[in-house]
């Protein structure tokens, strides 16, 4: 266990201190980073020139737009000539002209191309209200009289907002748990198998194998990339906890979580159960696979061959979900909950949309455990054989070969 | 004590060990010898339990097993490290797979990199070292956790005369310490200067086996050391001499095909006369290899 431990910590050490995983860790960060940043400098830049000014020979008209109307105004510019001036040095997208003839309302709109359609629609409404107004005191109207002929028909949907949001909740949950396990599973598979096959053949593993046994030492190299992962999930769930302290004392976000606060509640929930076992477990019998492959090259600059079995695997678990996100009650969905290397995939699928009893999810789980603990133990076995042999197979040979020796 | 009974090994149709067998006592030092591929290497990956292998292989009485690890020290045919660590990093790594903590090892480094004049310091990486120095740092980590069986394979290839002296002081202080040492080498000399005992190995078969006087005597006293102003025609005249090779102007080796001639050669050399030297001895133990290499090719 201490031999094991030794091996366990070097690989860690070894692999968070490299660039490519400072790279990997920080890259999310640089892009949300580097996203947020050019979208707020684009915000700044752009918000002068789509701002639209207004100009009327009525204050009050042009007063009565503006109280109504917020954001992209400009409140500076009252005439035309200064609004034209505006316009063609790219200051103002362009300016709206209120004028009343004859008790009839006109807005005419001047840019460089048409109206934003939020503006639009917001201009039409003033003006249809501003109009009736003017109207109803043209027509010298009762109280009663505008009441009603301002009765208009309703149309209210009915929507049961706890069902909507459970529902968009478990899509939710559904996508983050699957987008990790692949994610981490894409990611580290060639790690693990880079890291495996590096010391194919090399004469060191036969100074390790004369120091420690070889399931110690697969055991510690398993266990040194199973800490890196597991440092890459804390330093994300630490960075998505700062994210939303972040945001949640933003003025501008704040209201939007305020809002959504039960679908964050319900989507943390269903990932943070046993959702999140089976991720882990997922990822430790993809990471097992992975360096059983990277056991099996012929040389070590055949680690790159070697994670595309793995690969391929764990993509076909991933899109083999997409067609059954509505038809959980489907054989193949059932079967496949059970079947190690896809109930990671399938069985928290299962749990999230709660068609799935205690039991079953148990069971599921007890055949994973098992399948880690045998995929391991065989692997551990044949692992020195692997690592000392030095000739030209072919990483199917190897396979072939291994299996025949086995059986 | 090392004790190797009737092992073999094939691989495939290639039969790599033949019923080899050989002990090593604590304290002592064997020499494996034998051509490219005539199973010293397999020897070793036996020992080690690299590979599977027929007949008994013990370390003080007990088949060897991850409980033995901590007492062995292991020096691969060719040399590799992990070329992104430190000096310090790497032998306090696997010293440490060897049950050694940091904290001892430590502080034992400087030493023995002075001890085997390493050219770099601990924080060196092994990848800024020359290929010598590599294996001088792989030398350290084979023995810097003091084990007390220590296998070296081809420990002298690639080290220069001055060097390959440190090594064999290391090996010989070593065995002082009561480690059973056995090491593969194509060098006869350093062979011949180090063991206590010697075993060669002719396609997996054990064709020699004894201390090297043992094996010396089994080929009888046929070489004959002379200086002398006879030429080298005349002195191939002399009875029961079989070829002349000069070593040097006057110097000569005469090739006997019976061992008994010596003193009637004596005789008729000297005339009862000073000879400055007239020496018979068995074959060196580099003629020995090339003797039993070329009875397989005959």
């Amino acid at each position: 266990m201490h031999k094991t431990w030794i091996v366990t910590l070097e690989t860690y050490l070894r692999q968070i201190k490299s660039w490519s995983f400072l790279f990997m860790v920080i890259g999310p960060f640089l892009m949300i980073g580097l996203t947020v940043g050019i979208s707020y400098l684009s915000a700044n830049s752009a918000s002068s020139s789509k701002q639209v000014a207004v100009i009327s020979t009525s204050q009050p008209l042009r007063q009565a737009y503006l109280k109504q109307q917020t954001g992209t105004l400009n409140t500076k510019i009252t005439t035309v000539a200064a609004a034209k001036s505006a316009v063609k040095k790219n200051h103002l997208a362009g300016y709206l002209e209120l004028r009343t003839s004859a008790h009839q309302i006109r807005a005419d709109y001047h840019g460089s191309s048409t109206m934003a359609s939020g503006l639009k629609a917001q201009t039409q409404n003033f003006l249809q209200q501003y109009q009736q107004a003017q109207n109803y005191r043209q027509a010298k109207l009762t109280t009663q009289q505008q009441r009603l002929l301002a009765r208009t028909p309703v149309l209210q949907q009915h929507i049961e907002k706890k069902a909507g949001t459970a529902n968009l909740a478990k899509t939710i949950s559904f996508w983050i748990l699957v987008t990790m396990i692949y994610i981490i599973l894409i990611t580290y598979a060639s790690i693990a198998a880079q890291e495996i096959a590096s010391d194919k053949g090399t004469k060191i593993m036969e100074i390790i194998f004369s120091s420690t046994t070889a399931t110690s030492y697969f055991v510690g190299k398993i266990g040194g990339i199973l800490l890196v992962i597991l440092t890459q999930i804390v330093i994300y769930l630490l960075g998505g906890w700062a994210g939303f302290q972040i945001a949640w004392h933003s003025a501008a976000l704040k209201p939007l979580l305020t809002e959504n606060q039960s679908l964050i509640t319900a989507v943390l929930h269903n990932l943070l159960n046993l959702n999140l076992v089976y991720l882990f477990l997922g990822v430790i019998i993809y990471t097992i696979l992975a360096a059983y492959s990277g056991a099996v090259v012929a040389k070590a600059e055949d680690a790159s061959k070697a994670a595309q079995p793995v690969v391929m695997l764990g993509m076909f678990g991933f899109f083999a979900t997409f067609p059954f996100q509505n038809n959980l009650d489907a054989l193949f969905v059932k079967i496949l909950s059970y079947v190690p290397f896809f109930s990671s995939y399938f069985m928290p699928m299962r749990i999230i949309n709660g068609t799935v009893n205690g039991w079953e999810q148990l069971l599921s789980l007890l055949i994973l455990v098992v399948a880690i603990a045998l995929f391991a133990s065989y692997i551990g076995s044949q692992y020195q054989r692997l690592m000392l042999q030095t000739d030209s197979r072919s990483f199917w040979q190897h396979l072939i070969h291994g299996w025949r020796r086995q059986n | 004590m090392l004790s190797i009974q009737h092992i073999s090994k094939q691989f495939g149709p290639v039969k790599a060990l033949n019923d080899v067998s050989f002990e090593v006592p604590n304290g002592q030092i064997l020499g494996l010898i034998g051509q490219n591929g005539a199973g010293k290497s397999t020897t070793f990956h036996s020992i080690l339990n690299f590979i599977k292998y027929d007949g008994t292989i013990q370390w003080q009485g007990h088949p060897l097993s991850p409980a033995d690890f901590d007492t062995i020290g292991y020096l691969p045919e060719e040399r590799s490290l992990m070329t992104k660590l430190t000096i310090e990093q790497q032998i306090i790594y696997l010293a440490r797979l060897k049950d050694q903590s940091a904290r001892d090892i430590r502080p034992r480094i400087d030493d023995w990199l002075g001890r085997f004049a390493v050219k770099g310091t601990r924080k060196s990486r092994i990848n800024d070292l020359s290929k010598g120095n590599q294996q001088k740092v792989q030398l350290i980590c084979t023995l810097i956790h003091h084990p007390k069986l220590l296998i070296l394979d081809e420990p002298f290839s690639g080290l220069d005369p001055v060097n390959a002296d440190l090594l064999k002081q290391a090996i010989l202080k070593a065995r002082d310490d009561g480690a059973a040492i056995i090491f593969s080498s194509h060098d006869m000399e350093n062979v011949s200067a180090l063991c206590d005992q010697l075993v060669m190995l002719r396609k997996g078969d054990m064709v020699l086996h004894g201390t090297l006087g043992e094996v010396r005597n089994q080929f009888g006293k046929t070489e004959l050391y002379v200086t002398t102003d006879w030429s080298a025609t005349r002195l191939a005249t002399l009875p029961s001499v079989d070829r002349v090779d000069q070593r040097q102007p006057g110097q000569y080796r005469l090739h006997l095909t019976d061992p008994a001639a010596g003193p009637a050669i004596f005789a008729e050399l000297t005339q009862g006369h000073y000879i400055e030297e007239f020496s018979q001895q068995p074959p060196t133990l580099d003629e020995i290899f090339r003797l039993k290499v070329s009875e397989d090719h005959a």
